[in-house]
């Protein structure tokens, strides 16, 4: 039988200050769960939309998706005027100054247009033409002026021949005000190693404009980062040049651009060998002694004016050229699979495995 | 004073906060959801279950996204390259393959991405 006496008279479960307590305690467990909700509450704002015949990433951190919307916006239509442009095959104000420079040594064009073009000239200069924006023809030589690549075969030596001994270099043009010369009759420019680059910086200053100041442009594989994600300093993932996944993170914290140019971007294959679109104007071939070349700076026309020319450069000569150029941070991936970095780059990249070898340069 | 039962509460609650840690802080790089981004419209996110094949129209036809165990690739495509069908399945939040041709890009997301984006 049950005892009736314990229910008559109610007792409560929990005394006052065990109610207390249990309050207490509830309520730490609830703020913990708040704030880990409130990290769910996702800041970050992604776009994309296609543009200089790839995939622009937008990720912007803490904006009001409004705005954010709004700068998005913004940045495609200057994107895609930037690339109408500055087009190295379609019509457009490129093809127009090419042809005049082609026909009559001389032509004038937008101050936008000769900043451009005094931009990749300096920076050819600084790489010993290693990145020659006026190879033009002989790109177009090896097909890669479609966007498709082009099936093979490659073509004729003597007609490469014939285009590498009459390159021009940068010391065959000039730039004064609105007005392009050349000397060179075979000047044909072809940005195709330095548009992206210069537009994704002036796409930075279109979001700066807009008061954003936490982004990443991501643009095909090369990307420029500005401010932070957070707390934290953006991410960025290396992807190996030879399988699938990453080779390497790095942090950025400050306003930087990360490029690799490497062999397996644009290229075709004919009888067993791989033909890629970085050429050297030395030779009239795709270089060849690497597979990848990264650059950090804090302009994204530098870096992919440089990761351009570190390529052609090879192992051996690439740290004097990177000095010259003043760029302070580089990996390249050889053939054999060896990393080539300057010091200050091993300091910030953290490879997801070890390398096997790891040759060191100079401090540059 | 504290109680026995109060002991036990913080004790319970206590044990709790690393799990709930666990949850919220880590492992989410898993993907979630899928995006995929096309040049006529703006982005549609797709949930990555139940396994099926997404048909989507691009400028040169229609190109087969499929999404199977949680993870999702271009099966067809009707560009010449093919490089979209070569990047193989996307399977950590963040990857990324497009049909630039046919103007077409998927995308996993997840709450915690291992990177903020990727250079290559």
């Amino acid at each position: 039988m049950p005892s009736s006496s314990a229910s008559d008279s109610p007792v409560p479960l929990l005394a006052q200050h065990q109610h207390r307590a249990l309050l207490r305690t509830l309520t730490l467990a609830l703020a913990c769960l708040l704030a880990a909700c409130n990290r769910l509450d996702n800041p970050v704002y992604h776009d994309q939309f296609f543009a200089f015949g790839t995939l622009i990433d937008l990720t912007f951190y803490d904006v009001d998706p409004a705005r954010a919307k709004q700068a998005s916006r913004a940045l495609e239509q200057a994107f895609m005027q930037m690339h109408s442009d500055w087009h190295a095959w379609q019509p457009g104000a490129l093809q127009q100054v090419n042809q005049q420079l082609a026909e009559e040594g001389q032509a004038t064009t937008d101050p936008a247009m000769a900043a451009l073009l005094q931009e990749a000239n300096r920076l050819s200069t600084l790489s010993n033409g290693l990145f020659n924006p006026l190879i033009g023809r002989l790109v177009a030589l090896w097909g890669f002026h479609n966007d498709e690549p082009p099936s093979g075969p490659p073509p004729a030596e003597d007609l490469i021949r014939q285009l590498v001994e009459q390159v021009p270099t940068s010391a065959d043009v000039h730039v004064d005000g609105k007005q392009i010369s050349s000397r060179h009759p075979a000047v044909r420019y072809d940005l195709g190693a330095f548009a992206k680059g210069y537009a994704i910086d002036r796409g930075i200053e279109l979001l700066q404009e807009q008061g954003i100041a936490h982004a990443i442009i991501n643009a095909g594989g090369d990307l420029c980062a500005i401010g932070r994600h957070g707390k934290r300093p953006w991410r960025i993932g290396i992807r190996d040049p030879r399988k699938p996944g990453v080779l390497a993170s790095i942090e950025l914290t400050g306003d930087e651009s990360v490029f690799t140019s490497g062999d397996y971007e644009r290229f075709f294959e004919h009888e067993g060998q791989r033909y890629h679109h970085i050429i050297d104007p030395r030779s009239g071939n795709p270089a060849g002694a690497v597979v990848s070349a990264t650059v950090i700076h804090p302009l994204a026309a530098t870096a992919d004016a440089a990761a351009t020319a570190l390529f052609v450069a090879g192992p051996d000569a690439w740290p004097a050229i990177a000095r010259q150029m003043g760029v302070e941070y580089v990996m390249l991936v050889d053939r054999e699979g060896r990393i080539h970095m300057n010091p200050a780059m091993q300091a910030r990249l953290i490879f997801e495995s070890k390398p096997d070898t790891i040759v060191m340069s100079e401090t540059l | 004073m504290m109680t026995r039962a109060d002991r036990v509460l913080m004790a319970i609650t206590l044990c709790t906060l690393p799990l709930l840690y666990l949850h919220f802080w880590t492992h989410q790089d898993t993907a979630t959801v899928l995006r995929i981004q096309t040049a006529a419209e703006s982005a549609t996110i797709t949930t990555l279950t139940p396994d099926r094949h997404v048909q989507i129209a691009g400028p040169i036809g229609e190109s087969t996204i499929e999404i199977r165990a949680g993870q999702a690739r271009f099966l067809r495509s009707p560009c010449a390259g093919k490089v979209c069908v070569h990047s193989g399945w996307l399977r950590e939040a963040g990857q990324l393959a497009a049909c630039l041709p046919n103007r077409i890009s998927i995308q996993l997301l997840g709450n915690r991405p291992r990177y903020d984006a990727i250079n290559f």
